[in-house]
């Protein structure tokens, strides 16, 4: 490859020269003047400007040699007799050496722009590909970017997991084999300070010809690696400038790999606090709904205790009514503590057995009747339905739950209604109420758990009754959805007629089930 | 005492039925509802002797009930009834005048007790007119500034004495520290604690037989104090 180079320079250089010389030979037989070598300086100076200035000082003495012998008397030898030509060709070849200098200087100083201008636009895109997209894109377009500007053969970036080792992210081109025996002393060695800034780059020769080398540039971040970017030198080699370029890259792919990596530790940082809100906010739930029903209990009971008032039967059988409901309503809560953590467990699985949904509705009304008191209950139940398979306790759950919190989230004397109908492959169960709806901001999050559409006071409630009549449903490969918040809330949930096995043998999502608390973590 | 008018403003149906259903076997004459805002309509209309405030309101922050039956004029004792997450919001409360507090679940004994306190001292409210306190053992002659503790007089510095004499005028209700700094050090002090916690220290050195397990001066931990005066 370098052969080649310079064969070209040196043909460049002898065709030039010999050009010039057929022109002299055509023109001395037109023209008397005594000294034509100056022509010369045509080719010179086009050595300069194409090759620099040794080229230049090769072609200029060539230049001389040739007019020498083949012009000047004696011809065909290198001797001159006449002493003014002598010195002018010695003149020719000092302007020669003078000019050539000068233009080769030009050419330098012009390659040297375009080369900062090179750099400049390649680190203005390297800059903005690791500032605006994600860093795995933002390595292949860099890799890409220094293939091009550089003329790499190959160019390829490695970063450093978690237990050190390097693991490539981007390949592109063709790779000298020896990296893939990834020499990781090379990253682990502490760079020396007092090496200067161009040595920065642990250059490695390798291959057959001496300028076809290997690099490696190690990515540090205060002295921490953080990976390698590798790159096969194009067959010239990296010129000098390169090595300030790369060094500029390494410190801008060291800085992004580095943010990335406290961007994930931000994001860890975040979920964790998220699960610890998550966690305050059971806390909190939780507590209140175990303490208000017990709050209710021990001042009914504390009421039968005391022997200060002669309590009458009614006072008596009021009491104990009480405290019946109380203990009921912690056995839902508790019931449903239960099931969310066996949803969690993906330890849900529905017994499933053929059963009448209408008759199903209509005893989770008579059921919860006390609790629907203050409220006018409709129901509209088709009764030509053919009958499900369901797990009964599961859609009871489900039903209790939906009602419960309409009776529970809306003003006294407002309507509750339940519809149930069929549908082509399902039928449906809706639940309604006139209440004050569910907030548009609040409606995104219902199902999740302990949600609540209004947090700040509102009546209480665990938030997890909706997440868990959600997972009932979904388990049985149906679906409940929020139908209207406005101008009160209608929740309905369709039950497959034909259940489809693959679903049902389906855990539930866990990427919404972030939270865990192992005291919880019954699975019946 | 029997047939004082009590209000009780709890959102809970369970806990209004049973509240209301004790204390009218009691002797009270009870009307309990369910919001803030109808808490302070009820309050203007019938002036209650008492309110049983429940923190935890679908409409208003109980702390915002308190404040406003304040601003109403209306000076009737307010007992909090709050679960124990509602720590921080039960103190403000008390800041913003509320008389007492009690954890749910409660007793009804206790309840009733508490009832009676804030009852009495609203009744008896002009003690700090008065020109000798007797609480117990122990006498204050606010005239002449003295105080005796089983007839044998107690000499104390003048802070110690003006902490004294504001927790016994007030003696049964529950004081916060905020309430108690301000009143004795003046406003710029009522972030300062470690003053309470030194002074009430010297004045049961001085005042209880057994300062470690006082009897008069008793603490609320994390609310404040409460003066007793033991039967």
């Amino acid at each position: 490859m370098e052969l080649t180079f310079w064969l070209v320079r040196s043909l460049g250089i002898v065709a030039g020269v010999a050009l010039v010389t057929a022109l002299i030979a055509i023109l001395r037989g037109l023209l008397t003047v005594p000294n034509l070598a100056p022509l010369y300086l045509l080719t010179v100076i086009q050595s300069a400007v194409s090759w620099g200035w040794w080229p230049a000082l090769a072609s200029a003495v060539l230049a001389f040699l040739a007019y020498n012998f083949l012009f000047v008397e004696p011809i065909y030898t290198f001797t001159i007799h006449d002493p003014q030509l002598a010195l002018e060709l010695l003149v020719f070849l000092a302007v020669a050496a003078v000019t050539s200098n000068l233009a080769a200087r030009e050419r330098a100083r012009r390659e040297e722009a375009r080369e900062r201008a090179q750099e400049a636009t390649l680190l203005y895109a390297v800059g903005r590909a690791l500032a605006s997209r994600p860093l795995e894109d933002a390595l292949g377009e860099v890799a890409e970017l220094l293939r091009e500007t550089l003329h790499l053969r190959g160019c390829a970036i490695l970063l450093a997991g978690r237990d050190g080792q390097l693991e490539p992210k981007v390949s592109i081109g063709e790779l000298d084999g020896q990296f893939t025996e990834a020499p990781a002393e090379w990253l682990l060695a502490r760079p020396r300070f007092d090496q200067p800034a161009r040595r920065w780059i642990a250059v490695r020769r390798t291959g057959p010809h001496r300028r076809a080398a290997s690099h490696q540039v190690p990515l540090r971040v205060e002295e921490r690696p953080v990976g390698v970017l590798r790159l096969s030198a194009p067959p010239g080699g990296l010129r000098p400038q390169a090595a300030r370029l790369l060094a500029t890259v390494a410190e801008q792919l060291a800085a992004a790999i580095e943010r990335e990596r406290l961007r994930q530790a931000a994001n860890q940082a975040e979920l964790l606090r998220r699960t610890d809100e998550l966690r305050a906010a059971l806390l909190s739930s939780v507590s209140h709904d175990l303490r208000t029903p017990l709050a209710a209990i021990k001042a009914s009971v504390g009421s039968l205790l005391q022997r200060d008032v002669a309590w009458s039967e009614a006072d008596r059988q009021g009491f104990a009514e009480a405290i019946d409901r109380e203990v009921d309503r912690l056995d839902r809560l508790v019931r449903n503590l239960l099931d969310m953590s066996r949803i969690e467990g993906g330890a849900l699985r529905p017994r499933l057995e053929w059963y009448d949904l209408a008759e199903l509705v209509r005893e989770v009304a008579a059921r919860l009747a006390p609790i629907l008191a203050e409220h006018p209950l409709k129901l509209d139940l088709a009764d030509d339905l053919p009958p499900v398979q369901i797990d009964y306790l599961m859609i009871d759950q489900v039903l209790t739950n939906l009602l419960e919190n309409a009776a529970k989230h809306t003003p006294p004397g407002t309507r509750v209604e339940v519809t149930l109908t069929g549908e082509d492959e399902s039928v449906r169960v809706c639940v309604a109420d006139d209440g004050p709806g569910i907030p548009p901001q609040a409606a995104g999050g219902i199902f999740d758990k302990f949600q609540r559409a209004n947090r700040k006071g509102g009546p209480a409630g665990s938030g997890l009754g909706l997440a868990v009549s959600r997972g009932f449903v979904e388990a049985h490969g149906g679906r409940l959805e929020l139908k209207s918040a406005s101008g009160g809330a209608t929740f309905c949930f369709s039950l497959p007629l034909e259940p489809r096995s693959s679903e049902l043998q389906a855990p539930i999502d866990q990427s919404e089930l972030q939270t865990r608390n192992p005291k919880l973590k019954t699975t019946p | 005492m029997s047939g004082a008018r009590i209000l009780v403003v709890d959102d809970e149906p369970e806990i209004r039925r049973a509240l209301k259903a004790n204390l009218t076997g009691h002797g009270f004459e009870v009307t309990a509802v369910a919001s803030g805002e109808e808490a302070l309509a009820e309050a203007a209309r019938a002036h209650p002797d008492l309110v049983l405030l429940d923190l935890g309101l679908p409409d208003l922050a109980g702390l915002e009930v308190c404040a406003r039956l304040r601003e109403d004029q209306i000076e009737a004792p307010i007992i909090i009834l709050s679960v124990q997450e509602e720590e921080e919001q039960k103190v403000s409360a008390l800041d913003q005048g509320a008389d007492d507090y009690l954890t749910k679940p409660f007793g009804m004994n206790e309840l009733l007790a508490r009832i009676r306190v804030a009852l009495r001292r609203a009744g008896g409210s002009s003690r700090s007119g008065q020109a000798l306190l007797k609480l117990g053992d122990l006498e204050l002659n606010l005239e002449r500034r003295l105080v005796s503790m089983r007839g044998a007089p107690v000499h104390l510095t003048p802070k110690e004495y003006e902490m004294l004499r504001y927790l016994a005028a007030n003696a049964g209700k529950l004081i916060t520290h905020r309430t108690l700094l301000r009143a004795v050090w003046g406003a710029e002090y009522e972030d300062a604690r470690q003053y309470l916690h030194v002074f009430v220290a010297q004045l049961r050195r001085k005042l209880e037989e057994d300062p470690a397990h006082p009897r008069y001066l008793l603490t609320e931990p994390g609310v404040g104090y409460r003066f007793e005066s033991p039967a």
